[in-house]
């Protein structure tokens, strides 16, 4: 699979490709879920690694959790997430459409996004509820996710989990 | 004012549910046959701009809980090009429909201009989003939302624009003229068809350009839903209603509008020759719009 992974951002949209691909690289994660039932959120560690793919027409990246060091002795479980996320700027839309593949529960989720001030919006409908993964505060060696909910046509939302992340050397 | 009409036809059906299992909306018709019936003959414009139809999907489309809506977005893009080039020439673009979800790709054309307000004529307030009714039970028509839409309520992916982000229109630089309904009012300036009947055309046109005048809104998009005049003069269209205006008071009130100096474009929608097979009102809709656009095309051959 040599045509995969790309070196860069495609030179027919460097600028947008550019708001997923300054990402492009190796990220430690800490991962912290926040119960709708007000339980004590639930943390654990990841690990995050972006990359340009297609030419650079696309960003991909891979989620793992946990991250290598809390792994258990045999390896990752089934339930232990190793995901595959697509991100491919579509010119006809002005938008990204986006690919989640989750290997732990079967999960394919898709989603749209675009550059929101300082922020990347990624949103979805499903049912009666819109869910935005906002990617914010980027740094060259940090940044903040978070994964919202909406059950009132985007009036309020519930934080569902958010990330820290660290760039790995 | 602007110098020369073009005509934009814009032939769609995607904001509309289907009429019957298996069969599509008929307004991507009426841009033929309002050009059939002489539109382009009686407005004299300088160009004729025929946009792609757009393909109708009865399934849902992925992420989205809007009808067509990746379609529409696609579109939409479309249709602002073809309004924005036509503005950047000096000219004035009627845009002809389709359903009211071209509305947003008008808006978005005029506002890559700048500010730009928007007179919403309609019969219905098209003000449906996921905050006000069950986006679970069913998939939203566009067509029913394109005043929610262009303020800004919505999905991201008919929300957030290109070059202007969001919304299209502030509710506070909107007018709502001619809505029947008294559930879920938008939050914009409102003139109801009751009003209309109770205190004329021309006094509702003094107080929508007193209004226009009030948000300094020097430039204006103007919406025609046809389903603003009374279902008695026009069945034609997907939701008719009562009351509304006759052909006479929608002419005499577009007219005024043109008049203000401050309308920069216009579309008109809704118009379904599926439900006119001899397309009998293609005739009373052109001579209203060719009567109520005569401001304008005086302004243009005195300027000639």
């Amino acid at each position: 699979m040599k045509t995969l992974l790309a070196d860069g951002p495609s030179p027919l949209h460097p600028s947008e490709i550019e708001q997923f691909g300054r990402l492009a690289g190796h990220w430690a994660t800490e991962i912290t879920y926040h119960p709708a039932d007000g339980t004590p959120p639930r943390r654990v560690s990841g690990e995050w690694e972006f990359g340009y793919a297609l030419e650079g027409r696309a960003v991909i990246d891979v989620w793992r959790w946990p991250a290598p060091a809390d792994l258990p002795a045999g390896g990752r479980t089934q339930d232990q997430e190793c995901g595959l996320c697509v991100r491919i700027w579509d010119p006809r839309l002005q938008l990204w459409r986006f690919t989640f593949h989750g290997t732990a529960r079967g999960d394919v989720v898709q989603m749209y996004a675009r550059q929101i001030d300082d922020e990347i919006v990624m949103e979805r409908a499903a049912g009666a509820t819109l869910v935005r993964w906002t990617f914010g505060a980027v740094t060259a060696d940090t940044f903040h996710w978070r994964n919202e909910r909406s059950t009132d046509g985007g009036h309020t939302w519930h934080l569902d989990q958010e990330v820290h992340a660290r760039r790995l050397p | 004012m602007a110098a020369a009409v073009d005509l934009i036809a814009a032939p769609w059906n995607i904001g509309l549910r289907p009429p019957a299992p298996g069969r599509e909306p008929g307004t991507w018709r009426a841009p033929n046959a309002l050009l059939a019936a002489g539109l382009e003959a009686r407005l004299g414009p300088a160009a004729l701009v025929e946009l792609d139809r757009p393909p109708y999907a009865v399934d849902p489309q992925p992420a989205t809980r809007v009808r067509n809506g990746v379609t529409l977005r696609e579109h939409t893009l479309k249709l602002a090009d073809a309004v924005h080039t036509t503005l950047a020439a000096s000219r004035f673009p009627v845009v002809l429909g389709g359903d009211c979800s071209i509305l947003l790709g008008c808006l978005l054309g005029a506002r890559r201009g700048g500010r730009c307000g928007l007179v919403h004529l309609d019969g219905h307030s098209d003000f449906r989003h996921p905050g006000n009714y069950d986006a679970a039970a069913s998939l939203g028509s566009a067509a029913g939302m394109d005043l929610a839409l262009a303020t800004g309520r919505g999905e991201l992916l008919l929300t957030h624009w290109p070059d202007v982000g969001r919304p299209l229109v502030a509710d506070d630089d909107v007018v709502q003229i001619g809505d029947r309904e008294d559930d879920d009012t938008p939050p914009v300036t409102r003139f109801t068809a009751q009003e209309i009947q109770r205190t004329g055309v021309a006094d509702i046109a003094e107080r929508v350009a007193a209004r226009l005048d009030d948000r300094a809104l020097d430039r204006v998009w103007l919406h025609i839903d046809l389903d603003v005049l009374d279902e008695r003069v026009l069945p034609a269209v997907d939701s008719p209603g009562r009351p509304g205006l006759d052909f006479p008071q929608l002419t005499d009130l577009v007219a005024a509008l043109i008049t203000t100096g401050r309308i920069v474009g216009l579309d008109v929608a809704i118009y379904d020759p599926d439900l006119d097979p001899d397309h009998a009102y293609a005739a009373p809709i052109v001579d209203c719009l060719a009567s109520a656009l005569t401001p304008l095309l005086t302004t243009t051959e005195a300027r000639a």
